[in-house]
């Protein structure tokens, strides 16, 4: 323990002329790679964590999609494609849209907090780096993992769900080609009338329907019996029925037919076996936000109380709990406040055509069309989420600037 | 300085020289709320030299660290590290210094070196390069790819000692290096302490091993209560210590009689085989031949003199208790 550094023995002397041989800037407030690697690499290296986040993000889409592909692949009959429209809306909207969101807090919270809880931060500090500097080099340290694991399942999930997507187009019950115009959906109505006529659901303003095309709905046999139709509106009463109990012939068929496929239409097309390039795109940078948000609120929230535990716990409960309530809830006189809730805010940024489970969201239509929804324009949205991030992270940084190491 | 303090060799007038003084302090006082940890410490560490910073517990001797390190604030007081003035220019100082505070914590499921490379990139470019020998010097090199969670304290001890060196400091502040260490450990942490003061730097310790500090420091500060009770090199406060002083000669009742006479100032006792005096914080050496003169005058026969200086140990527990009976 006696040898000396290969730096040798530094001579005393002015501490100024010293410290001037080897000028640095670690009074600067912005981290340096090094810094940002080292702190990428220490919270890498916590195995049970980067295990538990790789679970989530990656693993529970990847199982629910083998197995589905082992069923389908075993009984095709009785077990539909893995991937498809829906699977990916489920998977996205519901599993990594929300967990997501809770495994960043999760990291967020031990980036934020574990160097104070471990001991390792009055180290730090001893080295005269900025504590800003230090707290920064934490958020693109983290978000390098957040982000990437968050990307991986996300792309495992567009791969299933691209690939083993069923081939036609269940709608309402019928076995419809995918992509047609309104002219094919047309053409194809008219050859598959009697499918058409049976199963698509389809609304009649309030005038209803003409006496032929009544006639023709009644008298058309039906497997699923009378009734078996989908009729969402059927204008005034008595105007079902009336028509002769005869059976029409396949000119008129056709026309009915013809006339529920274009008023059936606009739905048809929102419509896919599997969900579109921009849809994912989309839907990939919305998750990735959901996920960045959930980070950068954790870290400043563990750093804020110290705490990793409580600081996760806090934030599942504004997730799975808080969210879905204010999002919701028409509370007189606090629906400004409820606005403020950064889940609402990022729901209402979701994809047109991705449905939002839990948290609220789109449905058909995209997040801002949702009835269900407190209303709130995008601007508003946008502006809560740079809040939610700018504030925690001047929260988060302030706390360790001030903390007692 | 206080008037219960020794000043070091330089006199106050020179302390405007900022770089004289390795730690500097004023006036410094820290209270967490009704109670005061550090209470107007005035404190001089000469560069270059081991300065142990002693007290009981619970004295403020890790709060004193806390604050000048910037760890936690001081209330009041100026204080200045390597000459500059903290906390304005403590990213300087700190550039400047290494220190273990406290038990050392590292990131039990990082490796030994995998600890010091994060804590290097907080520093210096430099400092990456110097963490193969830091581990050497302390002697991990061999344990350096372990998890810190599989380390013993005395290892985690070292490698605090290895995150200091790391910055090539001119000034270490260890609080209580030697917790956790072997008997071979605080051997090796002592010839450390001295063959880092040997390259020029300065390293101030707390400790509550008076011996080990008394091996290693050149000069000390006690504090008791927060607040700096003496200060100095450790031969000038020990010589200033009272000391006892053992006779052994014939006629012991004639030769108290005789001292007494000749009011040496401290308290004589005879015992069967000769006196033993208690001579108080002050008396000049010289009063030794002239206890021998006196006897041999008398007619008393003297067969041994010995002079029981205080230890490091007896004399900080005289002041501290001193201290604590005055209040």
């Amino acid at each position: 323990m006696t040898r000396t550094l290969e730096s040798g023995a530094p001579s005393p002397g002015s501490p100024a002329a010293m410290i001037g041989e080897r000028p640095d800037h670690r009074g600067s407030p912005i981290p340096t790679f090094g810094m940002i690697a080292a702190r990428f690499k220490e919270l890498r290296k916590r195995r049970g964590l980067m295990v538990a986040l790789v679970l989530v993000t990656i693993g529970i889409p990847t199982v629910f999609l083998v197995v589905r592909l082992i069923l389908h692949a075993v009984a095709p009959n009785s077990y539909g494609p893995a991937g498809g429209y829906s699977v990916y809306t489920g998977l996205t909207s519901g599993v990594l849209y929300t967990f997501g969101f809770i495994v960043a807090a999760t990291l967020g919270c031990t980036a934020g907090s574990i160097d104070f809880t471990e001991g390792m931060f009055r180290h730090l500090v001893v080295t005269g780096r900025s504590r800003l500097a230090l707290y920064l080099a934490r958020i693109p340290a983290g978000l390098a993992i957040i982000v990437s694991l968050v990307a991986i399942g996300f792309t495992v999930v567009c791969a299933v769900c691209v690939f083993a997507a069923p081939k036609a187009l269940n709608y309402d019950g019928v076995q419809v080609p995918v992509g047609l115009s309104q002219r094919g959906l047309d053409s194809w109505a008219s050859s598959h009338a009697d499918e058409v006529i049976c199963n698509f659901g389809f609304r009649i303003g309030p005038s209803g329907p003409s006496a032929a095309f009544a006639s023709v709905i009644q008298n058309v046999p039906c497997n699923n019996g009378p009734g078996g139709r989908h009729v969402k509106a059927f204008g005034p009463p008595g105007a079902q029925g009336s028509g002769a109990s005869v059976r029409p012939t396949n000119t008129q068929v056709s026309a009915v037919a013809v006339t529920i496929a274009n008023l059936d239409y606009s739905d048809y097309s929102r419509q896919f076996t599997y969900p579109s390039d921009s849809l994912m795109v989309k839907t990939g940078l919305w998750i990735e936000l959901e996920a960045v948000i959930g980070f950068i609120v954790g870290l400043g929230l563990g750093s804020l109380i110290g705490q990793r535990t409580v600081g996760v716990i806090l934030m599942i409960v504004l997730e799975v709990i808080l969210t879905p309530i204010l999002s919701r809830a028409r509370i007189p006189h606090l629906s400004n406040l409820q606005r403020a809730v950064v889940g609402l805010a990022t729901a209402h940024l979701a994809p047109s055509g991705l449905p939002v489970l839990g948290g609220g969201g789109g449905g058909p239509g995209g997040g801002s069309g949702n009835p269900g929804l407190l209303p709130e324009s995008t601007t508003v949205a946008v502006l809560v989420i740079i809040a939610w991030l700018v504030g925690w992270s001047i929260l988060g940084a302030w706390r360790m600037m001030t903390r007692d190491a | 300085m206080g008037m219960n303090t020794t000043t070091f060799h330089a006199g106050s007038d020179q302390r405007a020289n900022d770089a004289q003084w390795a730690v500097e302090t004023h006036g410094l006082t820290k209270k967490f709320g009704p109670n005061i940890a550090v209470n107007d410490v005035e404190l001089l560490v000469p560069r270059g030299c081991a300065f142990g910073y002693l007290g009981p517990n619970g004295a403020g001797k890790t709060t004193l660290i806390r604050v000048l390190l910037g760890l936690t604030h001081a209330d009041s007081g100026t204080m200045s590290l390597l000459g500059y003035p903290v906390p304005r220019h403590r990213d300087r100082a700190l550039a400047r210094i290494g220190a273990i505070v406290d038990e050392p914590r590292f990131h039990g499921h990082l490796t030994g070196r995998e600890n010091l490379e994060l804590l290097a990139t907080a520093r210096e470019d430099a400092a990456r390069g110097r963490i193969g020998p830091s581990l050497e010097r302390v002697g991990l090199s061999g344990r350096a790819n372990d998890r810190v969670a599989k380390y013993s304290m005395g290892m985690r001890q070292r490698l605090g000692v290895a995150a200091c060196l790391i910055g090539d400091p001119q000034l270490l502040i260890l609080d209580e290096p030697m917790n956790g260490l072997d008997p071979a450990g605080i051997h090796e942490m002592r010839d450390m302490i001295v063959s880092l003061v040997a390259e020029g730097r300065t390293v101030m310790l707390s400790s509550h091993l008076l011996d080990e500090v008394q091996r290693t420091c050149d000069a000390v500060a006690i504090v008791d209560r927060g607040k700096v009770i003496r200060q100095g090199p450790i031969s000038e406060l020990l010589a200033a210590a009272s000391f006892a002083v053992e006779i052994e000669c014939s006629e012991p009742e004639q030769a108290r009689s005789l001292l007494q006479a000749l009011a040496i100032g401290g308290e004589v006792e005879a015992n069967r085989s000769g006196l033993a005096i208690s001579l108080p914080a002050g008396t000049d050496r010289d009063i030794l031949p002239e206890i021998a003169r006196v006897l041999v005058e008398g007619g008393i026969s003297l067969y041994r003199l010995q002079e029981n200086r205080a230890s490091l140990e007896s004399w900080f527990l005289q002041v501290t208790s001193r201290l604590g009976a005055s209040e």
